[in-house]
């Protein structure tokens, strides 16, 4: 079958899914297995499609339309299948992991929550698959419906609520500005395919204004700072199986977006474009791990970290724009790889660490980290999953996360060895920031998994944990397995992806990977072996062994005490270092980053009581409108119904009439188009 | 690109250094003490530390798991594997063709992760005081150090540590101002990551350094203790390698009698440069008063400017 096909397919075996589990609704146990495992075949389906297409490039797939102003094309290239392929491998770990997870809601309409999830699956499948901007907008606005309903799940929480309407209005002013620069392209290429947006001739200042527009709007969906407002109040209001697609595969379509209409579709962009990008993804990088360091609420904190990790994918899309813009191939390459690499695997280890926090919800039905502690032994094969995830977010070597964060130093390196002085400034300090930002992100994963899973327990329930059931346990470990292997396979995954920039974006092509190396272009500026580096750092476990072998280390005893040590006192399990004061050190140091964050609060606050102080006075404006406006308006209407209930006669013979005729005003209609 | 010979050479050194730095730990104990008219210890106490260590029970407390029993090996194992990769005595590093400046820098990173994370293993105040003062140090220093090294990386066209190494020795990379700058700031970053006054008493427990290691005893804590003499090793042979690497071989090499005369002019030469460098870090250190913890980062952001400094100098090609 055709990867369209297959693609297509998996989309269908998920629109069964989400029906079927709303009629299975009254049958919480059977709806949430048979649902589980419905998602998990269909998401297969989808991986098999996504590889499939990476095989054969399949031919983009016309169907027939009744609107003359959008096809309905299905296409598959290298950044869609991408797309496909990663929101189907996430969607497999949240479908299985979903069999157990959904347990715990046994009062609550379980096939409701799977028949958004499977259709927010199914949407977004269709969503980087479409080649035509008005259907794109058609599934972003189903996407964005049906992940509210996933947000306000627990709607008798204000928080939810809150949050969902939060949500919905960022997303809304987003969706808003998308739906303008698309109609900005349309003006000028009369049509809303995506290959007219291509070939449109624009003025360099409607392009300018399209990129902006574009920009916000996928950027308020992605979470660029300061449009992340939303973020960790949503992330925290769902359910974690699918807060784990919001925060990686829901990020990822509006990346792509980004990617396809403001670099693909706009064609050689403009030097400063870069700059912009690059400026929010400095600001999104800074600001996201700062906050996320002093969250307590462990889905919180993944939030805010989701924010850091946008800004690197920025930072790497910033520097291919420019490097496009300056007709530099390599570092175009560089950067739009690093970006789509960092994205690809930002969305397997966040998702692993959201389906992490929600397992310790499962069993202690907390998100606060200092609630927590010691579940390392309660909890062993939670932990480590959340370990490999932690570490991949804290870029440690040899896991993912570490591999594509070298690609962004690389590809911000070789953009700023070369001409011009913008870059050569800029792009370094963006290295800094890159440096801060991965000691401060090591400082967030130490906390999460440390605030968790070391120490005492600090709690009852962290006390008297479970092992997370075996279902979340599988989607756990896919996840994890994914990071170790998008780490150590490196090699071999770098030149599909740079298959998918240089296709996407017509460049020469270029070399970064041969045998079980990856090399920025140049093998003499940097060579990088991510499954030699892991065998040798396992290899050199053998020396520390063989030395405490040598002294005799082995013969002597091991005991085990009750508690630590505590300077003479009794030790107490509050003496131990919990999550929130783990920061301490770092809100001092850095106050200034707080302060602004406790300003902007401030300012908000005087926006909020100043609104406050008009409603009153909007309230007796509305009711005068409302009795100025209403009544005409009331007659107004009232009266054309009765006018078209004229038209109502109950004779089946002037019903035909009105068909005839109808038929006769479209026929003229296309005849006098065509 | 594949190389046996380097692989040898990498591991041979690494060990080398391994076998070194409790003794460079001690020349800088033992200058400590003369500077304070004590006598101090011999030079060799660290290594009858350790020994004894090896052979003492070790104590776990009920909360710490598997991750504070591995730290030792991890953090070590990651030493070791950052050790391989420095230029030493010679302008080439020797894993050069399987890693960068910038995964020297993230094996430090790996280490420093787990040995904070240790800290926090067993619930002891003290460790989880010392992970997060660790980690703050962190914070400030490690974007100095990776700020100058790119610098020097830029001057160089190259990440790969033997290539600036080289061009550093060779004189195609002047000692322009900005490199004099930038090897300010990275000895200065250097010296904080050493665990030196006035931020920390490597020597003292229950202090900054040393705090994760409150829990730790027997074999686990002789471990520990040399991984962090190996690391400031590590840091000084970076140090030495992109900024002072004078003295070193430099390929094509000489062949025969040659060559061994070589290897031995630049290894002494190394081993003088080192015990300079540890012998101003004390004389410094000595000079020095300790400073309450949190105001560390008023003399960091000093380094900091600096390395921005350099940078600068770097833009406007002085």
């Amino acid at each position: 079958m055709d990867a369209i096909h297959l693609l297509l397919f998996s989309v269908l075996l998920f629109g069964l899914n989400a029906l079927a589990a709303l009629a299975l609704n009254p049958f919480q146990r059977v709806a949430r297995v048979a649902s589980g495992l419905w998602g998990a075949l269909a998401s297969g389906v989808g991986v098999l499609a996504a590889l499939q297409a990476f095989t054969h490039a399949p031919t983009p797939l016309e169907l027939s339309d009744p609107f003359h102003f959008g096809q309905f094309i299905l296409q598959l290239d290298g950044l869609s299948a991408l797309m496909a392929g990663m929101i189907s491998v996430l969607g497999l770990a949240s479908s299985v992991y979903s069999i157990s997870y959904l347990g715990q809601y046994a009062q609550r309409p379980i096939g409701v929550l799977s028949f958004f999830t499977n259709a927010f699956i199914a949407l977004m499948l269709l969503l980087v698959a479409v080649g035509n901007a008005f259907y794109f907008l058609i599934f972003w606005e189903m996407m964005t419906l049906a992940s509210y309903f996933l947000v306000i799940f627990e709607d008798e929480k204000k928080e939810s609520l809150q949050a969902g309407y939060l949500y919905m209005l960022v997303a809304h002013a987003g969706a808003a500005l998308i739906m303008l620069a698309f109609f900005i392209f349309y003006w000028s290429a009369g049509n809303f395919d995506f290959a007219a947006f291509r070939q449109s001739q624009l003025s360099p200042t409607s392009r300018s204004l399209i990129f902006l527009l574009a920009f916000f709007g996928f950027g308020a969906k992605a979470g660029i700072a300061p449009l992340h407002i939303w973020m960790p109040g949503a992330y925290a209001a769902t359910p974690s199986h699918a807060a784990s697609l919001l925060s990686s595969v829901m990020k990822a379509t509006a990346v792509y977006g980004l990617l396809r209409f403001c670099v693909d579709l706009l064609g050689t962009p403009e030097v400063w474009w870069g700059g912009v990008v690059l400026f929010f993804g400095a600001l999104s990088t800074g600001l996201g791990v700062f906050y996320a360091l002093t969250e307590r609420d462990l889905k919180r904190m993944l939030a805010y970290s989701s924010v850091e990790h946008v800004g690197l994918i920025l930072l790497g899309i910033g520097t291919g724009m420019i490097g496009f813009a300056t007709h530099q191939p390599l570092v175009t390459l560089l950067g739009f790889l690093a970006a789509l690499y960092h994205l690809l695997n930002h969305s397997f280890f966040k998702g692993l660490l959201f389906l992490g926090a929600g397992a310790l919800d499962y069993r202690l039905h907390t998100r606060n980290l200092n609630a927590m502690g010691g579940l390392a032994r309660r909890m062993p094969w939670t932990a480590v999953a959340f370990l490999i995830g932690a570490l991949a977010l804290a870029a440690i070597p040899p896991l993912n996360g570490f591999v594509s964060e070298w690609f962004i130093y690389q590809a911000l390196f070789t953009g700023g060895s070369g001409p011009g002085f913008f870059v050569r400034a800029v792009l370094p300090l963006c290295i800094l920031l890159l440096a801060l930002a991965g000691a401060l992100a090591a400082m967030v994963a130490v906390k999460m998994y440390g605030g968790a899973f070391s120490g005492p327990a600090r709690s009852e329930q962290a006390a008297q944990a479970l092992e997370s059931p075996n279902a979340m346990l599988a989607g756990m470990l896919i996840l994890a397995t994914g990071c170790l292997a998008l780490g150590l396979g490196a090699p071999l995954l770098t030149p599909y992806l740079a298959q998918v920039v240089i296709g996407a974006f017509n460049l020469p092509p270029a070399l970064l990977a041969e045998g079980i190396w990856v090399y920025p272009g140049a093998m003499e500026q940097a060579l990088l072996s991510p499954p030699l580096i892991a065998i040798l750092w396992l290899g050199l476990f053998s020396v520390p062994v063989a030395i405490v072998a040598l002294y005799g280390g082995y013969k002597s005893t091991s005991r085990v005490v009750d508690a630590p040590w505590a300077c003479g006192y009794g030790y107490s399990n509050p003496m131990s270092v919990s999550a929130s004061s783990f920061d301490q050190p770092i809100v001092v140091t850095f106050s200034g980053v707080y302060t602004l964050r406790t300003l902007l609060r401030r300012l908000l606050a005087v926006v909020g009581v100043t609104a406050g102080r008009l409603r009153p006075g909007l309230a007796r404006a509305e009711s005068w409108i409302e009795s100025v406006l209403r009544p005409p308006t009331t007659r107004t209407i009232e009266y054309l119904g009765q006018r078209i209930q004229a038209l109502q006669m109950g004779d089946i013979r002037v019903y035909c009439l009105y068909i005839v005729f109808t038929l006769a005003l479209l026929l003229i209609t296309v005849f006098s188009r065509g | 690109m594949f190389s046996i010979r380097l692989l040898l050479m990498g591991l041979l050194q690494a060990l080398a250094l391994l076998a070194l730095a409790p003794l460079l730990s001690g020349f800088a104990r033992v200058w400590r003490a003369k500077m304070h008219n004590r006598r101090g210890p011999s030079l060799f106490q660290n290594y009858r530390d350790l020994v004894k260590l090896m052979k003492r029970q070790e104590v776990f407390s009920a909360q710490a798991s598997w991750v504070f029993r591995a730290t030792p090996y991890i953090v070590l194992a990651a030493m070791l594997l950052a050790a391989a990769f420095i230029p030493l005595g010679i302008t080439e590093s020797p894993l050069g063709w399987m890693g960068d400046l910038i995964l020297v820098i993230y094996l430090f990173a790996l280490a420093r992760f787990f040995f904070a994370l240790s800290g926090l293993e067993a619930g002891n105040t003290f460790g989880g005081i010392g992970a997060r003062r660790e980690l703050l140090m962190a914070a400030l220093v490690e974007p100095v150090m990776l700020l100058t090294l790119f610098v020097m990386a830029l001057l160089a066209g190259s990440t790969h540590l033997g290539v600036i190494s080289a061009k550093v020795a060779s004189g195609a990379i002047p000692y322009y101002t900005s490199v004099w700058l930038g090897m300010l700031a990275f000895a200065f970053a250097a010296f904080v990551e050493m665990g030196k006054l006035p931020f920390d008493l490597a020597e003292a427990e229950q202090e900054l350094q040393e705090g994760p290691l409150a829990e730790y005893s027997g074999r686990s804590l002789a471990l520990m203790k040399w991984g962090l003499y190996l690391k400031q090793a590590v840091i000084v042979t970076l140090f030495l390698a992109v900024f002072l690497p004078f003295g070193s071989l430099t390929p094509p090499l000489p062949a025969g009698w040659t060559l061994v005369f070589a290897t031995l002019m630049a290894l002494a030469a190394f081993l003088l440069k080192v015990m300079a460098f540890y012998f101003i870090a004390a004389v410094l250190e000595n000079a020095m008063a300790r400073v309450r913890f949190l105001k560390a980062s008023a003399v960091t952001w000093a380094s900091l400017g600096a390395a921005m400094l350099a940078f600068v100098f770097y833009l406007a090609n002085v």
